[in-house]
């Protein structure tokens, strides 16, 4: 907490479903009740399902702090990995198979190994499709739900956490160790474009007009405004230009805030406010959180959408006036790339905004009451806010032929580009996207370790 | 040497009828060509099919007297190594017709044609909106796969290596069988076949066909028949490179293989089945396994339907995996977890297969009249529109639903093999996807079947106008009848789904995807192993060689 970051562990997940509830703690017998009232056979599974991920992310996580090696590159490169590779022949054949199913396979798939219970599978397949554009029965979603487990904590695995002060403390934090340690940091500073001479990187120009000159540019902007908005036309290799144009980055997401005069009812929910604390999810069913992806894949807002929804005020109250609460909701499926016949986002943003309210309303029907104010970020807000390509929040689709030496060309997945003293450390570069700051370590590391090799 | 020690031993050792070396379990082609590799190689082996006649999937149907293809219709990627190593050549004749496929437009009234000159689809293709560019692209994609499929050629002949490093020198070859293809390859391609594997085949063909939304799915589709996944579905890519192998004999490509045996796909078997007895295999059929016997971990021998037991020390079983081992083994023997991930396994099928006998050739109204309608429609008829037609089919049969719009690929063999239909009537054999085996709403009865049927010419009708009043008998072949009469659990064509998920070495599950499984003796192959379905033999030969060696290193 040396720069000024508290994180307040993630107290559970409600699901809220047509015929009850899943109601999952932090409290291990709780959480076994609660999936027993739908499944004995996922109860008795829990503890099997949880070890065998314990077992995947130990294993895997080193690999999130060393580059990607390449396939055809340096031998040393893949020295760090040499370990990794021998611990994978030790593991047993359980873990081994359950990674490789994960790896290529879904995560509904994969959970099917363990479980049945409609809300329990749905909820927990939901890591699986979190900005990706893909459904939870696709292959592929197995890899992202990996990713999702990536995450750590004070040295506990998968536990999630909301920093206080909302995720833009997270931020806030980083750049006051940056400044501590001695780096300038300016804001309202929109680069141009990247300046180069010859085939080098010499500084950026700001939409001002104003230069900055420098021996290194670092950008931590998106593969596609890195390399294709940044740049001046012709200044990369074709083969290069051709696979960062491949790249995907489909954004499949949206963000609905809400502030309310209250809490909201769920019909469904166990007596007190403590399921509102955490995660509050409406993920009812693999086959509700399936036909999300079927509409998003015509082009069409899912009629009825997967959503995560927290409540931040019942665990800091000083973000809004006594009584008042904001409620704030991860949204899927938003898709960035809509049909013809729905015009741009712009047009349909108020009315999928009904469409929230009216999914949320079905399990809780006072919410729709206690809404005094609503703020939607559809894809194209994302896009064009905060600069996110096609509204896509992992700048780039977390895709296995997205991953590792493959993030974002084969080749050049160790924060080098083609255009010498420029550098990508963004989440387009590996190990992706997720607030883990890992490409950025990385790419700086490498950074140094060019630097050093310089003098 | 060891071959000739065995067999020496075999015939020395006084033996029951009831007993041999090994028990070759189903005898579909994958059963009869291992029954053959492992006769050959002076095993005593017994093969058992359940049905009454051999053939599994590929076999000829009678259907009014004309000869039908009764599931599979082509057998474009049989192993031309099988084919070699059993003596096929003077008993089997494979055709190859210059049209690979061709897809009439369902709407428009325009069609694609492909050859397996991909140079002659180029200039076919230029003739279309944007046909430049597209031209250009497709001899791109075709020239990727070609190079591509190259590789993939070398690896389908043998067990795929341990992720492990490898733990026996016999490992590590099979390593080097695999990564020496593979250094060989230009850089660029090794690098692409490591990006494309896990992609979807839109993805993958999206990168190429940039304007040409029909012949996109047209392409992409090959990654996605047989299968309950879509186009859009990530490791459907991988389908498509296995689909454009490129070797000796077999020739892929972007436009795939169509590839027919002349008196059906059921002359392949019974050649093989001939090939099998030859070197001494005894085949029984209607002879249906019940269970394999073990004991300690140790294969014993099966049990049959009929109460006959049969000692062996070695079962090679073709049937799919979940029946191997979830139906015909015990959860002592499989053991819980691999139980759990095998129920798992992907294994549910959409496809059917409709056989309509027609009075005379039917008229494709984008194909022309005369000589050259003719040549057309000796490919593979394919009917689809659009990467989001084919998805939404198959978002029908994700909730238990026939689509209303199924995709269809239709093959009229009596064109390229007139010995089928001497009288000049002609089969048109469709593949026809997605219907899945269990319905959410009703049961696959009569009424379902007919409205299904019904729809498929319907869809025919469209690009065929006139079809309808030339049909004289229909046979069709659902889900629910691969499950019940073939024995397929879930009613899958290919056994499990393919994909980059259950691929290679960990095809049908990582542990029991080289072959050889936990339960010692027992041998898994046919279409739920490396390198998966489509009549190639492969999985059958490549299980059949790893026995042998197992049999070989215990002799020692």
């Amino acid at each position: 907490a040396k720069h000024g970051l508290q994180m307040a562990p993630s107290v559970g997940t409600y699901t809220a479903h047509w015929d009850g509830y899943l109601d999952r703690r932090t409290d291990h017998a709780d959480t076994i009740r609660e999936i027993r009232k739908w499944s004995h056979k996922d109860a008795d599974n829990y503890d099997d399902f949880k070890q065998t991920v314990n077992d995947i992310t130990r294993f895997i996580r080193p690999a999130i702090d060393i580059p990607a090696p390449d396939p055809y590159g340096d031998p040393h490169e893949w020295l760090d990995y040499a370990g990794l590779a021998k611990d994978f022949g030790h593991l047993p054949l359980r873990t081994k198979g359950a990674l490789l199913d994960l790896i290529t396979g879904s995560a509904y798939d994969f959970l099917s190994r363990w479980f049945e219970g409609e809300p329990l599978v749905a909820t927990m397949s939901a890591s699986g499709i979190i900005g990706t554009f893909l459904g939870i029965k696709s292959p592929g979603t197995g890899m992202v739900f990996l990713h999702h487990y990536f995450g750590e904590i004070d040295g506990s695995f998968r536990e999630w956490a909301l920093p206080q002060g909302g995720t833009g403390a997270v931020a806030t934090a980083i750049a006051n160790a940056a400044r501590f340690h001695g780096a300038t940091t300016r804001t309202d500073a929109p680069v141009k474009q990247i300046l180069l001479k010859g085939d080098r990187a010499i500084g950026v120009v700001l939409e001002s007009g104003e230069e900055i000159h420098a021996d290194t540019v670092v950008s931590a902007a998106d593969a596609r405004h890195t390399f294709l908005d940044m740049l001046p036309a012709g200044s990369l290799p074709n083969d290069f230009e051709r696979a960062i144009r491949n790249f995907k980055f489909r954004g499949s997401s949206a963000k609905v805030n809400f502030a309310l005069d209250g809490l909201p009812t769920f019909t469904a929910a166990p007596p007190g406010n403590g399921h509102l604390m955490g995660t509050v999810s409406i993920s009812p069913s693999p086959d509700y959180m399936e036909k999300a992806y079927d509409d998003a894949k015509h082009g069409h807002p899912s009629h009825r959408p997967f959503l995560d929804m927290l409540i931040p005020t019942l665990v800091d109250p000083s973000m809004a006036p006594p009584g008042k609460h904001v409620a704030t909701a991860f949204v899927q499926y938003a898709p960035h790339k809509l049909a013809p016949e729905h015009g741009t986002w712009d047009d349909i943003k108020e009315s999928f905004g009904d469409l929230v309210v009216d999914t949320i309303s079905e399990f809780a029907p006072d919410f729709r009451n206690k809404i005094v104010g609503r703020q939607i970020m559809t894809p194209l807000d994302l896009e064009r806010t905060i600069g996110l390509t096609e509204g896509n929040i992992f700048q780039g689709e977390i895709l296995v032929q997205q991953m590792a030496f493959n993030r974002p060309v084969s080749g050049w997945a160790r924060y080098k580009t083609p255009i010498k003293d420029y550098w990508l450390a963004s989440s387009s570069a590996h190990p992706g996207g997720g607030i883990m700051a890992a490409p950025g370590r990385l790419a700086a590391l490498e950074i140094l370790k060019s630097k050093a090799g310089d003098d | 040497m060891a071959a000739k020690k065995q067999k020496a031993a075999a015939a020395e050792a006084p033996r029951a009828r009831n007993s041999a070396d090994v028990i070759v379990l189903g005898g579909g082609h994958n059963g009869l060509v291992a029954a053959a590799y492992l006769a050959r190689a002076g095993i005593k082996t017994i093969l058992l099919e359940a049905r009454g006649e051999l053939g599994g999937m590929a076999l000829t149907a009678d259907i009014d007297g004309v000869k039908a293809p009764m599931l599979a219709h082509t057998v474009g990627r049989f192993r031309p190594r099988v084919a070699r190593d059993l003596g096929l050549a003077g008993s089997v004749r494979l055709v190859e017709p210059e049209v690979r496929s061709f897809a009439p437009h369902p709407r428009d009234g325009s069609s694609i044609t492909l050859y397996r000159d991909p140079k002659r689809s180029a200039e076919e293709l230029e003739k279309r909106p944007h046909g430049k560019e597209t031209a250009a692209a497709f001899l791109k994609i075709d020239g990727r796969l070609r190079r591509i499929g190259a590789y993939f050629e070398q690896v389908l002949d043998g067990v795929p290596p341990s992720l492990d490093g490898g733990k026996s020198v016999a490992e590590m070859l099979a390593g080097f069988a695999f990564r020496k293809p593979f250094t060989d390859l230009k850089e660029g391609d090794g690098r692409e076949i490591l990006r494309i594997l896990p992609m979807s085949a839109s993805d993958f063909v999206g990168e190429y066909i940039q304007n040409d939304e029909h012949l996109l799915a047209m392409l992409a589709w090959r990654g996605a028949i047989y299968n309950a996944v879509g186009p859009m579905s990530p490791g459907t890519a991988a389908t498509m490179l296995f689909d454009g192998i490129t070797g000796d004999g077999a020739d892929g490509g972007a436009a795939g293989q169509t590839v027919v045996a002349i008196g059906g796909p059921g002359a392949l078997a019974t050649a093989l089945a001939d090939a099998a007895r030859g070197f001494g295999a005894e085949i029984r059929t209607g002879a249906k396994a019940v269970a394999i016997t073990e004991q300690d971990g140790r294969v014993t021998g099966v049990a049959l339907a009929s109460g006959e037991e049969i000692a062996a020390p070695y079962v090679l079983s073709t049937l799919d995996p979940k029946t191997t081992l979830l139906s015909l083994l015990g959860v002592e023997a499989t053991g819980p977890d691999l139980r759990r991930r095998l129920r798992a396994t992907r294994s549910t099928g959409v496809t059917s297969k409709l056989n309509v006998l027609v009075d005379k050739l039917p008229t494709f109204t984008a194909a022309g009249k005369g000589e050259a309608a003719q040549e057309k429609l000796r490919g593979r008829i394919v009917i689809l529109e659009s990467i989001l037609g084919i998805e939404k089919a198959f978002d029908a049969s994700k909730y238990g639903r026939i689509s209303e719009r199924p995709i269809i690929e239709a093959l009229i063999p009596t064109l390229i093999d007139p010995s089928l239909a001497p009288d000049g009537r002609h089969i048109v054999s469709c593949v026809v996807q997605y219907a899945p085996a269990v319905l959410k709403d009703g049961e696959w009865d009569e009424t379902t079947r007919k409205s299904f049927a019904d729809s498929v010419v319907d869809q025919l009708e469209h690009v065929a106008p006139g079809i309808t009043n030339l049909i004289s008998a229909r046979q069709l072949i659902t889900p629910a009848d691969l499950q019940n009469d073939w024995g397929a659990t879930g009613g899958h064509a290919m056994h499990v789904n393919e994909g980059f998920d259950q691929f290679a070495q960990w095809r049908p599950l990582y542990g029991i995807g080289r072959y050889e499984t936990p339960i010692e003796g027992l041998f898994l192959s046919g279409a739920g192993t490396h390198p998966g379905g489509g009549v190639t033999g492969a999985p059958g030969a490549n299980a059949a060689e790893a026995l042998i060696r197992t049999l070989r290193r215990a002799a020692d």
